[in-house]
């Protein structure tokens, strides 16, 4: 099988990209996608010619880097998977495969499929955390939480922050990061005592990095790898409203 | 003071404004159709409708918010807009959908601009157009809906209303964080409901004029 990809090519941050086309043996459908832009890289380098960057680390879907939009969607076609979860026998001989980086203000580009993702981190490091002195490790039953919030929460900490969310939104919206990272603290009692302090401070670095604004289109949840709900958004909302009304900060 | 500017200046905020007044302006619809109806109802019952809801002294008061609460529904929005196309600089050479979005939601910009456009030749037509006499409302609407330009118009028109509302009327409460296993299905059922019977009732109007009563009086 043969496929052709057409990937964008960047030399560097706020250089003008273009998209170059590379013919590709595929042997085993088998084979990764990822294993597939190695196999291009290793001809490249051969022919002494600029290998393409891409980001990558685990190949087993549970790290978050790797970003790619493969035919107009982050992480390519599969659902509940990132990019280095797609395997070739998802494409057709003689297809043509679009691959893009994730496109939004706040993930400049690096350089060709690398895009800058720290404007997560930065919206984490806003209150996406517990800052109580744990102390020693409790008995395990000492805090009872209902079942139902202990399998919420564990749903929404799955997020791996690869930021597809942010990519497939047509606003470039980042509510589904920040609304799970909000609820996995939110529905467990050690996140109580910062909640409201928790909502607006990541709200604010949210709206601060240059992120759009969420109009309920659900292509976030469509495209997550680790299949994170919208339901994580309204949460945040009722959050943030809580924070509003509550709120003495 | 400190809650106030919290909401003014944050995109969560923003949206709440824009998912309070789009409620808003789902009631509206509800009594404005409720009025509407009276034209099945007869000549006479819908001119002493109009009459009455014309001599309420409360009306240009009423008027004047609900004219505030569509400005700021649209004002609001479109400065949103403006932030999310500010947001991604730069568009994807190739975009596909993986299943999120509906033909409500990726519209709605669009429909909101036929539903604009509505409303201004909706107002100068049947609120300010020239009656047969006073007090006969009835008579200009009929008198417009002889034509099937104008039915088709309307008809159109209320087609983008029910596409906007398939997503609004969900997405405000989602905006409002009213989600719950039991609960979601059941508002988007009935958003989903609420927007085909508006838009089939208010459409029903201009089609039965046309068809039943052949546009006369």
């Amino acid at each position: 099988m043969k496929v052709t990809l057409k990937v964008w090519r960047q030399k560097g941050p706020d250089q003008p990209g273009r998209f170059e086309a590379y013919d590709a043996e595929v042997p085993s459908t088998d084979m990764s996608f990822l294993e597939l832009m190695d196999t291009v890289n290793e001809g490249l380098i051969a022919k002494g010619s600029d290998a393409i960057a891409f980001d990558h680390d685990c190949r087993e879907g549970i790290c978050g880097m790797c970003s790619q939009v493969i035919d107009g969607q982050p992480h390519g076609p599969d659902q509940g998977a990132a990019t280095c979860q797609l395997h070739m026998r998802k494409f057709k001989d003689g297809d043509v495969v679009t691959v893009e980086p994730f496109r939004a203000k706040a993930f400049p580009v690096i350089k060709d499929l690398v895009v800058d993702r720290s404007a997560l981190d930065r919206v984490v490091s806003c209150g996406g955390f517990i800052s109580i002195n744990t102390g020693a490790a409790v008995d395990g039953n000492a805090v009872p939480v209902p079942k139902v919030d202990a399998e919420a929460a564990m749903d929404a900490a799955a997020c791996i922050g690869c930021g597809a969310c942010v990519a497939a939104c047509p606003n470039a919206a980042a509510m589904l990061f920040v609304g799970a990272k909000v609820s996995h603290l939110a529905l467990l009692p050690q996140g109580g005592p910062e909640r409201a302090r928790r909502v607006l401070g990541m709200r604010q670095a949210m709206d601060a990095e240059g992120f759009g604004h969420c109009t309920n289109e659900a292509e976030c949840e469509a495209v997550c790898p680790k299949e994170i709900k919208v339901s994580n958004i309204a949460r945040l909302n009722r959050e943030f409203i809580k924070a509003l009304v509550c709120s003495k900060e | 003071m400190e809650t106030l500017n919290r909401i003014v200046t944050s995109s969560i905020g923003r949206k709440l404004v824009v998912a309070l007044m789009g409620l808003l302006l789902c009631g509206f619809l509800v009594g404005h159709l409720g009025g509407n109806l009276f034209l099945f109802v007869g000549k006479d019952a819908f001119n002493a409708y109009a009459h009455h809801l014309e001599t309420f002294p409360l009306l240009v008061p009423v008027e004047l918010g609900l004219a505030g609460v569509a400005l700021v529904h649209i004002l609001v929005t479109l400065y949103l807009q403006l932030t999310s196309l500010a947001a991604r600089p730069e568009r994807y050479a190739v975009t596909q959908s993986k299943g999120g979005r509906t033909w409500g939601s990726s519209t709605m910009i669009y429909t909101a601009a036929a539903v604009l456009l509505f409303i201004v030749v909706h107002v100068a037509t049947l609120k300010y157009g020239a009656r047969p006499s006073p007090e006969d409302l009835h008579g200009l609407v009929m008198r417009y809906f002889s034509s099937w330009g104008w039915v088709a118009f309307y008809a159109g028109c209320m087609a983008c209303l029910g596409l906007h509302l398939s997503h609004g009327f969900w997405s405000a409460f989602q905006t409002f964080g009213v989600d719950h296993p039991k609960y979601t299905p059941v508002i988007k059922g009935l958003g989903t409901a609420f927007a085909v019977a508006v838009s089939l009732a208010f459409a029903s109007i201009p089609v039965w004029a046309r068809i039943a009563m052949g546009g006369s009086q």
